[in-house]
């Protein structure tokens, strides 16, 4: 149905929609071609000793422990603020809380990911709750209760994004104070609970956003080595660094497909599915919700298995080594899709944010905003969507590529390829059509 | 409070103002124009109407494609009380059981913007304005 739905109707677009789409699968091919040929070793997610650190007095401000407490803090009375709106406010279209949680958090950490890592794990007044009541009990952050177990992975940060998407995408009334505040209440519990239980680890393999920002910041051409220096390096580097672990597969698929609902949820054809179905809304939501993601998965876990066949790998391993090259094209895909959300909203956003309590207070300055265009024209946008999902993808290859070198026997290592440059074709084409043609 | 939802959900469909904004209108409002709501233009004014009755919206929800600087009168009549609202263009209208409301206004924006009521949170079609 979707198939049928928008191709050849796109005369709209800057450029033919079949030649966007002829145009993307041709890059995938043509990288494709040129890694069989030109890339024939492994060569990406070497050790980060090699990465040249900054040098001088920029290395020493960000080493201190000054720059560790100036972010926490500003966490902190960043999530101070937004509470005031959140607890304080009155409920209605004019309280900034939604758009701060929506727009400005959510979909602003992509940026600040990209650009400069794992932002969130700086910032996360939790975390810094946690610290500051460990420093006054005495004890180390840590260490909890009881060892983080190992075979937990990333499944409790893949259910909390799940639970994040669900709010986000389906939740009725889901941009009404007392549901947000519910859901926010719920997971500081959790992660809280979690954080005495099994010490500050918790937060890096269960707090949605944490493992979120981690995922792109792994793109970012910044990162902090583990002797704490901070450091130019490869993005591709950063990306190859992420290793398997229980759960990683479903948590990136959950991001790539969350969005592919998003997309397809404001299409007509599934509006009027929804309307006219008897069961209630939300029901029908988390069901589309569940299918696309689950059928993400199933590309995801058939084309590794493919792959996995023409070695002598297992296919979970593959699965796991191959989890990071979805992540290029899961924040290509956020960028297409939310990008004029963000551009507007967030300009939105921010002149409510001047008046959380909804009084005509004006406390940033920011109250008499009008919401622009900013110089974005729709052929510019339409352009910048097609690049950065095409981008996602050829990244994406590289990736791929570059694993299957080092776990594929090398007379099988370009053929054995083949199940994953079907995937990717495959999620270029879905992707595409979902946001052009939806 | 039924405000918030409804505004949010829209501004979460960023994809379709993505689109909307690329001048995309899906091959859906083209191909099956039949289904889309009725609508005339005469002298400039695009007309649309819609009916809801038992919480069904006829025509059925599609998009309907305005030029830029085209004035846009919307009647929707509804079999229960209710408020219809046109997204971005921040425009409604108190609906009384079975008697026509009328928005009109200039689509002097582009983008893609949903058309819903708010007791019932239907969405009665998408205007697509380029």
């Amino acid at each position: 149905m979707l198939l049928a739905h928008g191709v050849g109707g796109r005369q709209d677009l800057p450029i033919p929609f079949s030649a966007a789409l002829a145009g993307a699968i041709i890059a995938l091919l043509v990288s494709f071609a040129a890694l069989g040929v030109l890339w024939t070793d492994p060569r990406l997610g070497g050790a980060l000793a090699r990465v040249r650190p900054w040098s001088g007095l920029f290395q020493r401000a960000v080493s201190s422990d000054a720059w560790a407490w100036t972010w926490r803090i500003v966490g902190l009375v960043v999530a101070a603020y937004f509470c005031v709106g959140l607890v304080f406010g009155p409920d209605d279209v004019d309280n900034p809380t939604a758009g701060v949680f929506y727009v400005l958090f959510w979909v602003g950490l992509v940026p600040l990911s990209l650009l400069l890592g794992p932002v969130w794990r700086a910032l996360n007044p939790l975390r810094t709750l946690h610290l500051l009541a460990a420093r006054a009990l005495r004890r180390d952050p840590d260490a909890g209760l009881r060892p983080l177990p190992d075979g937990l992975g990333y499944w409790p940060a893949a259910a909390g994004l799940f639970a994040f998407v669900w709010l986000e995408l389906v939740a009725p009334d889901r941009a009404t104070l007392p549901v947000i505040g519910i859901w926010l209440a719920a997971y500081a519990v959790i992660m809280l609970v979690g954080a005495v239980v099994f010490g500050a680890r918790w937060f890096d393999r269960a707090d949605a956003f944490e493992a979120y920002s981690d995922l792109i910041g792994r793109l970012s051409p910044v990162v902090r080595r583990e002797d704490g220096r901070v450091a130019w390096r490869n993005s591709l580097d950063g990306m190859s660094g992420l290793r398997p672990a229980p759960g990683l597969p479903v948590l990136v698929v959950v991001l790539l497909g969350s969005t592919m609902y998003d997309s397809l949820s404001g299409a007509p054809v599934w509006v009027r599915f929804v309307q006219n179905n008897p069961l209630p809304a939300p029901v029908v939501g988390t069901a589309g919700l569940l299918v696309v993601i689950g059928l993400v998965l199933a590309a995801f876990l058939g084309a590794t298995t493919l792959a996995a066949g023409r070695g002598a790998t297992e296919p979970r391993v593959m699965a796991g080594e191959l989890a990071h090259s979805i992540v290029p094209i899961a924040v290509g895909y956020l960028i297409a899709h939310y990008y004029t959300l963000f551009l507007l909203e967030g300009q939105r956003t921010i002149a409510l944010l001047s008046d959380p309590l909804v009084s005509g207070a004006d406390w940033l300055g920011t109250a008499g905003w009008t919401v622009g265009g900013l110089g974005n024209t729709p052929a510019g946008i339409a352009m910048l969507q097609v690049t950065v999902i095409i981008i996602g993808h050829v990244l994406g290859t590289v990736l791929a590529h570059d694993r299957a070198l080092a776990l594929l026997p090398r007379r099988a290592a370009v053929t054995g390829q083949i199940p994953l440059l079907v995937l990717m074709v495959l999620y270029t084409v879905m992707g595409l059509l979902l946001l052009f043609a939806a | 409070m039924t405000h918030a939802p409804a505004r949010f959900r829209s501004l979460l469909s960023g994809l379709a103002l993505g689109a909307a904004l690329l001048g995309g209108v899906s091959a859906c409002s083209e191909s099956s124009a039949d289904t889309t709501p009725a609508s005339a233009t005469a002298a400039g004014v695009k007309e649309i109407n819609v009916t809801i009755a038992a919480k069904s919206v006829t025509p059925p929800p599609g998009r309907i494609d305005v030029t830029k600087g085209q004035t846009v009168r919307i009647t929707v009549t509804s079999d229960v009380a209710d408020e219809a609202h046109v997204h971005g263009y921040d425009k409604g209208v108190s609906l009384q059981p079975g008697t026509p409301a009328t928005i009109e206004f200039v689509a002097d924006q582009d983008g893609l913007f949903e058309v819903e009521t708010h007791e019932s949170d239907l969405q009665l079609f998408q205007l697509a304005v380029r």
